[in-house]
């Protein structure tokens, strides 16, 4: 395959082992070769509509997510953040991790946010961009183990590279919650 | 296959966009300022294209959490103003503006938490700004603007702004915003108004105001 390179890839953490991820944009991490036993920890901070998409090998060791706004891209334009979109992010993210070793079948995903922060009548962006992901991952035939999806509060997401976790925090709440896996 | 729309704007343009969001808002904020018989300091309005992801930056308070006043503004095309203030300062605002018993900033976590008095003063305070921002901006433009009722939403700024970032950034990669910041010392207010034209939009306002315009539409 063609390795493409799109724009919106953060490909290194933080001195503290950290990367903060944007809007559009995406991260990999694979733990097989990491420095100094940091482990990466990808956090979103302040995620309302927007999908934060987490795939992960746990044999292979390697993760990755994506920072998810709208739900379907418009096919006459030159995309230059292809993160933005629920239907290119889901086959992208997946692809980089087949490039980076992992094995399709072992890889589960997590999906979280998707909230209706404003009480708007067209504001089905959250919702859509929720059933869209779903339906992107069933093409794909990837079992999604994990979710926090819907209501109507921002979260703060955090992936932890080490044991493939996911941490969640509701606005209202003060601490973080782990999501259970099925 | 069309390329991305970039926003290429010239000085002029830019110019007229940000003297549309003075006008506005200094209507708005001194209307404001009447309505709390207090002295409100505004900083000079600022225009900013920005690609969408770095709207967030723009603000520099994204894990603070804020209250969001969205006002949708019917037009031809997307128009809206969105207001954000502190917790702190919408709790001080509803504490000036009402006799009921103070509110506590700590006891405050989502919009729930607030009584039915202090949602419709929020609204009224938001409805003042934005119809005083609108009612400028069409006198100015010679057309007739009516802004909706706001929606309001108190929650972490990012997961505010991602609302509206998915609403304006369909079209292109890049977003417009006209921000004026306000701000109270003594009873600790501060507040963004912030106008968002979307690019059809901004075709509009160019032809109302006569100005050639090059957008890559």
């Amino acid at each position: 395959m063609k390795k493409i390179k799109p724009h919106g890839c953060i490909e290194k953490p933080n001195t503290d082992g950290k990367i903060i991820l944007p809007i559009g944009h995406y991260a990999i991490v694979n733990c097989r070769n990491k420095p100094n036993n940091i482990y990466t920890k990808i956090s979103i901070y302040g995620l309302g509509s927007c999908i934060a998409l987490i795939l992960f090998d746990s044999k292979n060791k390697v993760s990755g997510m994506s920072h998810i706004l709208l739900p379907k891209c418009q096919l006459n334009k030159k995309i230059e953040y292809p993160h933005k979109y629920a239907d290119l992010s889901a086959n992208l993210l997946l692809q980089e991790l087949l490039n980076r070793g992992a094995i399709k079948k072992n890889i589960k995903a997590v999906i979280v946010g998707g909230s209706k922060i404003f009480e708007l009548d067209e504001n089905g962006i959250g919702i859509n961009n929720i059933k869209a992901i779903k339906n992107e991952l069933k093409k794909l035939e990837i079992k999604i183990i994990g979710e926090n999806t819907g209501g109507s509060e921002g979260r703060v997401v955090i992936f932890d590279t080490k044991d493939f976790s996911v941490y969640v925090r509701l606005t209202r709440e003060s601490n973080l919650q782990k999501i259970k896996y099925s | 296959m069309k390329k991305p729309i970039d926003i290429k704007l010239t000085q002029e343009q830019l110019d007229i966009l940000k003297e549309l969001g003075n006008i506005g808002s200094g209507h708005a904020i001194t209307a404001l300022s009447k309505l709390l018989n207090i002295k409100i300091d505004v900083s000079l309005t600022s225009i900013d294209i920005v690609p969408f992801w770095k709207v967030p930056e723009l603000f520099n308070k994204s894990a603070i959490d804020m209250v969001g006043i969205y006002s949708k503004i019917p037009f031809k095309s997307d128009l809206a103003i969105i207001q954000l203030f502190t917790k702190v300062s919408i709790v001080s605002l509803i504490n000036i503006l009402s006799d009921n018993d103070k509110i506590m900033v700590d006891d405050i976590k989502t919009i729930d938490d607030l009584d039915d008095f202090s949602v419709s003063i929020i609204s009224e305070i938001g409805n003042i700004l934005s119809g005083h921002y609108t009612n400028a901006l069409a006198d100015m433009l010679s057309i007739k603007l009516v802004p909706n009722v706001p929606k309001i939403a108190l929650d972490s700024l990012n997961a505010i702004l991602e609302t509206l970032i998915a609403k304006f950034s369909q079209l292109s990669d890049y977003m417009i915003l006209i921000n004026t910041k306000l701000i109270v010392l003594d009873v600790n207010i501060e507040g963004i108004i912030c106008l968002i034209p979307s690019i059809n939009i901004l075709k509009n306002l160019f032809n109302i105001l006569n100005l050639k315009y090059d957008l890559n539409l």
